[in-house]
């Protein structure tokens, strides 16, 4: 037998020890640069004062014992618990019947459902703001029309008490269908057997829905969980944007990020800013570590 | 002369040890069967001999030449992957041809070998399909014939036959030794399945625990088990092993004693039996007695299981079907003493001749 | 549905499976809804926008002259905008996504040092908030003058860390273990692995993590509100929300909501296109992973 390998050694120039580096070199170099050196920088700034006479001093902690204590921050972030505790629940459970629906193979036109409920996520949450705010429109807004039809009282969807609610439903509106997506897919990997073996056992769709195939997805709803507590904390645009339609109630600290942009940009100070934003990053990581360790005592 | 030298092979995934020490030889033209049970490392062993992961120590010599440090494409060898690992994007041609391609083989070499393959593998009606468009024993032999064109210094089969069904098992396994034989090539070959280690291979490696347990022909492995393991692991049913001790010209078991010819060596601790070497008697007439259990009939033998006090189930082999034994039966147990197996407390075999 | 008499032709069956589906129908308008209000908002004048029923035409059909207004007014600037942001959207999406699969790869069939530090780090990446990275990457963008330039938007689009999550685990499922084995016995090097053997299996992840790029890219707001200064460089995003300031406070003077409703049906529509097209693609091709018996 001819030996295969005379005068043919192949040359493998990268092999297995390198490979991996030379892979990620590309995303490390745009997230070094992009991501951590910026984090970096602001970090370095919040440790410093600048000041109109003096310049640019170190201050250590100053600006964070400073934010720590900062009333337009915290009732920043009460807001968005309370936003939470309004959002995410009717979202995710709206998320997770639909997702289960059409699991089940139960109704008409799945497809169609399918991909109807996520095309808000295609919209950017600029427009989806525009849109909502034109059908909350107190004197054009079709909602406004209908009231006056029906002659009730003119609904205010950007008085004290409902704009909380009227940004939730933009938000709704926005990631329902995401969250659904993210829910069927899990759904749909669930072995049929599964359904054969329920179904052997007497159990109509609905027990098996709610018994069987909900408790598997249940490491995807806390990946959901999370990535919602994670959103809200960070809202932004959505309150950015119809503060023109709601002046009196929307402030520039409505909500933390908005007070960071606010003080950064049109109050130049960016020292304080920069801590706000790692204060913040530090209330994420809490709520999100709380829940964590929750649903892991929950689910053991 | 040996193709395949393998000296004080160790290998360990961070603290812990999967190889503990290997030396093997394998010899030009034999095929060498890894057997062991899952983590035993035989996959390990052989995936070190491809160059697919680096030894922790020792070396590996292919045709005298030392390839420790080699990669896996430097090493002449081929391999057949369990799950066949066909490129699914390419076509049966190009599967085969790929390796040679990336060694620069002039293209009248590369066709004149993938035609080759193809006339042996009888593939040449599917040489444009792509891989998922053939069924599982079609994939087999196009991992077969990818592994063929290289023309390697011994082939290397990591469970190739573990994916498929039952009746084509059987049909790939005679391919696989045909193939032996035309090629007269080495071959390497891992299997959890004892029928095609004893089917196939001129010579049986059994790991445990990442240490050869024996190396052997089929039928020594069968007939002389170095150990207990080694008794157990090769044999379908396996073998039956009951605590024993010596008393003069008898080895005491539970529930009675094996008479003789000449008196066994002292140190034994166990004893064993294989299912066809036990006979059945009325009660009281054999070397002990039980109750059959449960019976097996497979048409050309039966297997009677009998429950037998602090010895737990013996198998029995029965040739034929009409045995005459019902469950819950009393019947009598006797061995055959030519065929006895003794090993001491460390589990390893002791010559019955001894004494 | 088997032995407890609900099959598919029992009454029972029948009747929940139109309540299930009228459910998801009053659904259905929800969601369609404000994409409707937009489509008829978009042809109406601006007397009728207030005069007539917001969720029907009138009979005075405008589309055809907001569509003229929107890409006229202020030097026909709108399609500035459109032309910029599918120019950032694209670049970014197809730089995040290579850059993506390239890293999952790396995570998901090779062991390294550092491995699960540098993974955490990826992941530990979506909690950072926004304006924690934004506010320096502005003062250090200003710094180098890349402000207000394209590329101030396109670089931090690069990192797109639930890409390298997607990949990880989508090249963990669709290419086994034994093809990149066999392509080493075979002699092929580990980047020739990947682009001759496996990158095709990939696809069908790599359009994933495109089109998810792609769509954040195209929506993102609060990046070029803030780097970009001058009208000629921002995305449609940012555009349109000034006009929509503009006219609501009435400091806009001739821009009309009109317009500003047309430019949102425009500005929505290839992205609702992208997805549909695209969805075939990606539905199509998940299940076409890899050959396995």
């Amino acid at each position: 037998m001819t030996r295969f390998l005379a005068g043919h050694r192949p040359r493998v120039i990268i092999g297995k020890k390198i490979a991996p580096y030379v892979l990620l070199l590309p995303f490390v170099l745009v997230f070094v640069a992009f991501l951590i050196v910026p984090m970096i920088y602001a970090f370095n700034l919040s440790l410093h004062k600048t000041a109109l006479v003096g310049g640019t001093r170190f201050v250590g902690f100053d600006n964070y014992a400073r934010a720590f204590v900062d009333p337009n921050f915290w009732s920043g972030v009460w807001l968005l618990v309370r936003f939470g505790f309004i959002q995410m629940p009717i979202m995710l459970s709206l998320a997770l019947a639909f997702a289960l629906i059409l699991d089940s193979g139960l109704v008409y036109a799945r497809g169609l459902f399918r991909i109807a409920f996520f095309l808000p996520y295609a919209v950017p949450a600029v427009i989806a703001t525009l849109m909502w705010g034109y059908i909350y429109g107190p004197a054009y807004g079709p909602l406004a029309q209908i009231a006056a039809f029906l002659s009730l009282p003119k609904p205010d969807f950007f008085s004290e008490n409902a704009i909380l609610g009227s940004i939730a439903n933009i938000t709704i509106w926005e990631y329902t269908g995401y969250n659904m997506i993210i829910y069927f897919a899990a759904l749909q990997a669930i072995p049929a057997d599964l359904e054969e073996a329920s179904k052997m056992d007497g159990a109509s769709a609905f027990t098996y829905a709610v018994r069987v195939k909900l408790p598997m997805i249940v490491p995807m709803i806390i990946v959901t969980i999370m990535f919602s507590i994670i959103g809200t904390l960070q809202l932004f645009s959505e309150p950015y944007l119809i503060t023109n339609l709601a002046r009196s109630v929307i402030n520039s600290h409505f909500t933390p990020n908005y007070y960071a942009y606010t003080l950064a940009f049109t109050a130049q100070q960016y020292n304080y800013s920069a801590a706000i934003s790692f204060v913040l990053g530090a209330v994420v990581a809490v709520f999100s570590y709380a829940f964590m360790l929750a649903s892991n005592r929950g689910t053991r | 002369m040996a193709v395949i030298t393998l000296s004080g092979v160790t290998k360990s995934f961070g603290s812990v040890s999967i190889i503990k020490g290997v030396d093997l030889s394998i010899g030009d033209g034999e095929f060498v069967i890894f057997v062991g049970p899952s983590g035993s490392g035989k996959s390990t062993l052989l995936r070190l001999i491809a160059g697919l992961e680096e030894t922790s120590g020792g070396h590996i010599l292919i045709d005298g030449t030392d390839v420790t440090d080699r990669g896996p494409a430097e090493r002449a060898l081929s391999m057949v992957f369990q799950s066949y690992a066909l490129y699914p994007t390419k076509t049966v041609r190009q599967n085969m041809s790929f390796g040679l391609e990336v060694a620069r083989l002039p293209r009248a070499e590369i066709d004149r070998r993938v035609d080759a393959a193809a006339a042996i593998l009888k593939l040449e009606p599917y040489m444009a399909r792509k891989p998922r468009a053939l069924s599982g024993g079609q994939r087999q032999r196009v991992a077969i014939g990818r592994a063929i064109v290289r023309e390697p210094v011994a082939f290397l089969f990591d469970e190739p036959l573990s994916n498929l069904d039952a009746a084509l098992r059987v049909d790939m396994r005679v391919e696989i030794a045909k193939l032996h034989r035309r090629l007269a090539a080495t071959m390497v070959y891992v299997t959890h399945d004892q029928v095609e280690a004893m089917t196939l291979a001129d010579k049986i490696v059994v790991l445990d625990g990442g240490v050869i347990q024996q190396v052997g022909s089929p039928m020594e492995l069968y007939e002389r088990p170095a150990n207990l393991f080694v008794a157990q692991f090769i044999g379908s049913p396996k073998m039956n092993v009951l605590p024993a001790s010596a008393d003069g010209r008898a080895i005491i078991v539970p529930g009675g004693k094996v008479r003789l010819a000449a008196p066994p060596p002292a140190m034994i601790a166990h004893l064993g039996a294989r299912p066809e070497n036990i006979v059945v008697t009325p009660p009281g007439q054999g070397d002990i007695d039980g109750r059959v259990d449960v019976v097996e009939r497979l048409g050309s033998d039966t297997f009677a299981y009998v429950a037998v006090p602090d010895a737990g189930v013996l198998t029995v082999r029965i040739v034929g079907n009409d045995v005459g034994i019902a469950i819950d039966q009393p019947v009598g147990l006797a061995f055959d003493t030519q065929r006895l197996h003794l090993f001491d407390t460390r589990g390893q075999a002791v010559p019955a001749a001894a004494a | 549905m088997g032995i407890v008499g609900n099959t598919v032709r029992s009454a029972r069956f029948r009747r929940s499976r139109w309540v299930l589906t009228a459910i998801l129908c009053v659904y259905l308008v929800y969601t369609l809804i404000p994409i409707f209000y937009v489509v008829t908002a978009s042809t109406k004048t601006n007397a009728d926008l207030f005069g007539t029923f917001g969720l029907w035409f009138s009979d005075d059909f405008h589309l055809r002259e907001n569509l003229v207004d929107l890409f006229t007014i202020q030097d026909g600037i709108f399609l500035r905008w459109l032309g910029n942001t599918f120019f950032y959207a694209l670049t970014s999406a197809i730089g995040a996504a290579f850059f993506a699969l390239l890293a999952g790869y790396a995570f998901a069939k090779y062991d390294f040092a550092g491995k699960r530090l540098l993974f955490a780090l990826v992941l530990g990446a979506v909690m950072i908030p926004q304006t924690a990275l934004v506010i320096p990457l502005y003062l250090l963008f200003s710094k180098v003058g890349l402000l207000n330039t394209p590329l101030a938007v396109i670089l931090p689009s690069l990192v797109f860390p639930p890409g390298v999550f997607l990949m990880r685990v989508y090249v963990e499922e669709a290419v086994s273990d034994e093809i990149i084995d066999a392509g080493r016995v075979d002699g092929a090097g580990e980047l020739h692995i990947l682009s001759g053997l496996t990158f095709r299996l990939l696809m069908p992840g790599l359009a994933t993590v495109f089109i998810l790029a792609f769509v954040a890219a195209w929506n993102n707001y609060f990046l070029p509100l803030v780097v970009m200064s001058t009208s000629d460089q921002f995305p449609v995003t940012v555009g349109l929300a000034i006009w929509y300031a503009s006219a609501t406070t009435g400091s806009g003077g001739n821009l009309l909501f009109t317009v500003v409703m047309a430019g949102s049906l425009v500005s929505i529509l290839p992205v609702i296109l992208a997805f549909l097209i695209m969805q075939r693609f990606w539905q199509g091709g998940l299940s076409a992973g890899s050959v396995k018996a």
